[in-house]
């Protein structure tokens, strides 16, 4: 009775995938559980923080944006 | 699980259909993003924002887990499985990994949506690049999972390989 032939291997490029896809989800993880919490790491500012800017806030006046949130 | 060959098409036809969308789909809310973040017009920037998170819930959601369903449900129908090929076990492995992400990231859309809707928050605190960044990799991501489904590299498991000799 004829062998059954070997299993030939996993190819390079599903070991090239395979480390990509370990250090995609340990990035993953490590933001999930150690990246600051919560939305902050999201959003660049609060809600309602004004930035240490020269002009007034936009929408406050009537130069510039127009269309405002007044 | 046998299927006919009408079966096979039509849940194959489901999927690029789910699938292709999805792709669509995250190339308008980068789209979005980038309008979000140079837009000049305050209400536009708002807009961009509101509206992405409702547009999430009923295109984005329910595309991703479509694209999953039909893609199990496709792969058990044909010869080449689930779990036999490595092409499949990856798209199985992206697309599941980037429907948890955009689960999970619904509730970054909602706390942008709400930051846009209060008229005291600033444009500066309006903007975010998080969408454009998380619209970009779920391109890279779909745009690999679709090379896979076109090119299908060879390879297959111990799994695949063990069912394979034993019909043999």
């Amino acid at each position: 009775m004829a062998e059954s032939p070997r299993y030939p291997g996993t190819p390079r490029w599903v070991k090239v995938f395979g480390i990509i896809a370990v250090l995609v989800i340990l990035l993953f993880v490590h933001r999930l559980l150690g990246g600051g919490g919560g939305h902050a790491r999201h959003a660049s500012q609060g809600p309602g923080s004004h930035p240490a800017t020269a002009g007034p806030p936009e929408g406050h006046t009537g130069s510039g944006g127009g269309h405002g949130w007044q | 699980m046998a299927m006919t060959a009408g079966l096979r098409k039509f849940a194959l036809t489901a999927h690029v259909t789910c699938s292709v969308g999805w792709l669509g789909a995250v190339g308008v809310f980068l789209a979005l993003a980038v309008v979000g973040l140079t837009g000049r017009d305050a209400q536009t920037v708002r807009g961009a924002y509101l509206v992405m998170e409702p547009a999430a819930w009923f295109v984005l959601v329910p595309l991703a887990c479509a694209s999953l369903l039909t893609g199990i449900l496709q792969s058990l129908g044909t010869p080449w499985g689930l779990f036999r090929h490595y092409w499949v076990l990856f798209k199985l492995l992206m697309n599941t990994f980037a429907t948890v992400v955009l689960v999970l990231y619904m509730e970054t859309f909602r706390f942008m949506a709400g930051v846009a809707a209060d008229p005291s928050a600033d444009l500066a605190a309006v903007r975010n690049p998080s969408p454009g960044l998380h619209a970009a990799l779920a391109l890279l991501v779909l745009l690999v999972a679709l090379v896979l489904a076109v090119y299908k590299p060879r390879g297959m498991t111990r799994y695949g390989w063990r069912k394979k000799m034993d019909s043999a």
